[in-house]
């Protein structure tokens, strides 16, 4: 007898690696550039909290990245939002880049950014230097998308996907709208039931999305084929999803929530995560849970805090418990203005919270500082989960852009000043850069 | 690996004060101050430890310890007891017992109750025993009011005062929230170690300070407390303390 054993390494979950810097299991967000930000990728069984903007835009891209990036990593997708189709929002994911064009994508992005004729001629020594947009540094698991071309409709198909919008309906009326489905494009029939507000979609569809939805306009008949597969598809997990819930009112679930769709929510969520494939240290699946605008006015009740907060807690020991991931984004702004002690609890329920402040709609917005951005990102919290110490990148100072193509987030560095300002006192940059340190207060250390 | 933290909160010893509580302010962890206490505990022979699980799982308190230096694994179930709320939640649902609250119990009652039949059964066997709890703020979340979280503690700390080598100590979350509480449970004890943020703004080299305050003699009339003031830096591990000054801006 030997002492010799053949040693078994179980195979990682597909598009998961382990983090050098943690020894954590990580994943891609989605958006390569965030995925830097945040030391490689979101641990397995963290929250990432998107606090969206003004005009909900840019969470909304982000959120369809972290979705792309779950379908073409073959994910398990769980995706629930009251304000926004859920259907409609799968239906306009990116779709990937293939390696060929991704690597013609990072040799130009090389070529535009240190090209031999664009490098400095006087001081030319800082040429040696790393560039300021070093967050171009590529990830080693994720893909690249191309924001401006949806997802094929096949890869869609053969997704796992399920999806919530708080529809209460009987199995019967799913069952006979099943066979409805057939003869007509049934993603324009589904909004009409809860009436989801409008204007967010309208809101979704500006910047780099106008392009979409003309083109979804052009595609016509021949997409609708091909979204009846996919309506099929879904559901068929809202007949699922029906099912169970029949199965829970036999059992009479106690009341945890004054708001009965946090409790149909979580239901659902947890009932997906107790599978088997999601069981921690099993390595076989990962489930990715994307809610968009939580805590948005159409979650508004009397107890909107109170039971926001404990959907949120259990959330987290729902998540953390199994091989998940999750994305919220929440309008900050308006719950800030709800109750402003919300916020500081919101963040502490969460793993990540990024808050992205866009400079549409202010006076930023035309200032020649900002001109090349469109908002900035500020990472409120980064809190170690499964170990001691928490990734930080090299700057906290950061921007992003929303170009036709991608979102791009890169260190806030202010152009060079060419010609004389007659108001140098007047820089509102400057102010913003030393926003963080307060001028009164001396230095802790 | 965390020596040098316990040392500046004087935690380093084999007897701990009765109650010991740590207020962290929004927007700063101060999780590592129970891994570090945890991994104390666990090195001293036959010194049993309770942990209550409500901000993390108990697996985040395995990982945090092997980068410290200790398993958890080897003393769960020996000297190591775990009160898993969260992994109870996720596994249970909606019907967990925490969240549907049976014979009218409230959700303190039933945690008291728990960490009583634990000290319970494992207290005349050790030498000295330690009951954690990270974080006293989830049980906000769960709908716990504050009179009942300050019961809570109340209970704790009596229970602490009924047995020699007992030792309580609560972590509380958003203290500047929940300022009342905070202070009040504060009250309860000897020690208390506020985990602060740097008010000038982010730093590389330090995450944050410490301002542990410790009642050294409570008199009739007079009461004696020192104040100490460090600032940390959590590695990946170990954890360094640093005296205000000590570093400064390299230019």
């Amino acid at each position: 007898m030997t002492s010799f054993r053949k040693r078994t390494v179980q195979k990682p979950i597909r598009g998961t690696r382990t983090s050098p810097h943690t020894a954590q299991v990580i994943t891609s967000s989605g958006n390569p550039y965030l995925d830097v930000v945040i030391g490689g990728g979101l641990p397995m069984g963290s929250i990432c909290l998107v606090e969206e903007d003004r005009f909900m835009t840019h969470a909304k891209v982000l959120a369809k990245y972290f979705l792309a990036e779950g379908v073409l990593s073959k994910h398990e997708i769980f995706l629930g939002s009251l304000d926004d189709i859920p259907a409609e929002m799968l239906r306009r994911l990116p779709r990937p880049l293939t390696d060929l064009e991704t690597e013609v994508e990072q040799r130009e992005e090389q070529a535009g950014s240190g090209g031999a004729e664009n490098g400095l001629r006087i001081a030319w020594r800082y040429n040696d230097l790393p560039l300021v947009n070093s967050e171009h540094a590529t990830a080693k698991i994720g893909h690249h998308f191309n924001l401006m071309e949806q997802m094929d409709s096949m890869m869609l198909y053969y997704a796992n996907t399920t999806m919530w919008d708080d529809s209460h309906k009987e199995p019967d009326i799913v069952i006979a709208e099943e066979f409805s489905k057939s003869s007509s494009p049934s993603l324009e029939q589904q909004p009409t039931e809860d009436a989801p507000p409008i204007p967010t979609l309208a809101a979704e569809e500006t910047g780099a999305a106008t392009e979409e939805k003309a083109s979804a306009q052009e595609e016509g008949i021949a997409a609708n084929n091909n979204n009846n597969i996919n309506n099929n598809n879904t559901s068929s997990v809202a007949t699922n999803t029906t099912s169970t819930k029949t199965d829970g009112s036999q059992q009479e679930p106690p009341q945890v929530f004054h708001n009965p769709r946090y409790g149909g929510l979580l239901n659902d969520i947890q009932q997906l995560l107790r599978d088997e494939s999601f069981v921690a240290g099993t390595k076989k699946n990962l489930c990715r849970v994307c809610l968009t605008s939580v805590g948005s006015p159409l979650w508004y009740d009397e107890n909107f805090g109170e039971d926001l907060i404990k959907f949120l807690t259990l959330l987290m020991a729902s998540v953390r418990n199994c091989n998940s991931v999750c994305l919220i984004t929440m309008p900050m702004h308006l719950i800030a203005k709800y109750d402003a002690s919300l916020v500081p609890k919101i963040r502490q329920l969460v793993d990540y919270a990024i808050e992205l402040e866009s400079f549409a709609g202010s006076e930023r917005e035309t200032h020649p500082a900002f001109k090349e951005y469109s908002g900035l990102l500020h990472l409120h919290k980064m809190s170690a989960l499964n170990t001691l110490a928490v990734h930080m990148p090299d700057t906290t100072d950061l921007a992003f852009k929303l170009r036709r193509k991608k979102f791009i987030i890169e260190k806030f560095h202010l152009p060079p000043e060419l010609q004389e300002s007659p108001k140098p006192d007047n820089c509102s940059a400057g102010r913003l850069l030393s926003s963080n340190s307060n001028a009164t207060v001396s230095l802790d250390f | 690996m965390a020596t040098s933290v316990l040392l500046a909160c004087g935690l380093n010893e084999q007897k701990l004060p009765g109650f010991v509580h740590i207020s962290e302010e929004s927007n700063v962890d101060g999780s590592f101050l129970i891994s570090c206490i945890l991994g104390q505990r666990l090195r001293i022979s036959n010194a049993g430890t309770l942990i209550v699980c409500l901000q993390h799982h108990y697996q985040h308190y395995f990982n945090a310890g092997m980068r410290l230096g200790y398993n958890t694994n080897i003393f769960q179930g020996k000297t190591l007891g775990v009160i898993d709320v969260l992994s109870d939640m996720a596994g249970e649902g909606l019907t967990s017992k925490w969240l549907r609250r049976p014979d009218g119990q409230t959700l303190t009652e039933q945690l008291v109750e728990d960490i009583r039949v634990q000290v319970e059964s494992n207290y005349s066997s050790r030498n000295s025993y330690t009951v954690l709890i990270d974080n006293l703020s989830i049980l906000f979340n769960l709908g716990a009011t504050k009179l009942q979280v300050q019961q809570f503690c109340q209970d704790l700390a009596a229970l602490a005062k009924e047995r020699d080598n007992l030792t309580v100590i609560t972590k509380l979350s958003n203290s500047d929230i929940y300022q009342l509480t905070d202070n009040n449970v504060a009250k309860l004890g000897q020690v208390r170690i506020q985990v602060l943020r740097l008010k000038s703004g982010v730093f590389r080299e330090v995450d944050g300070k410490l301002l542990i305050e410790r009642v050294l003699d409570e008199g009739n009339y007079a009461c004696e407390e020192t104040r100490k003031e460090v600032l940390y830096k959590v590695n990946d591990r170990n954890v360094k303390v640093f005296t205000p000054g000590e570093i400064g801006v390299k230019v």
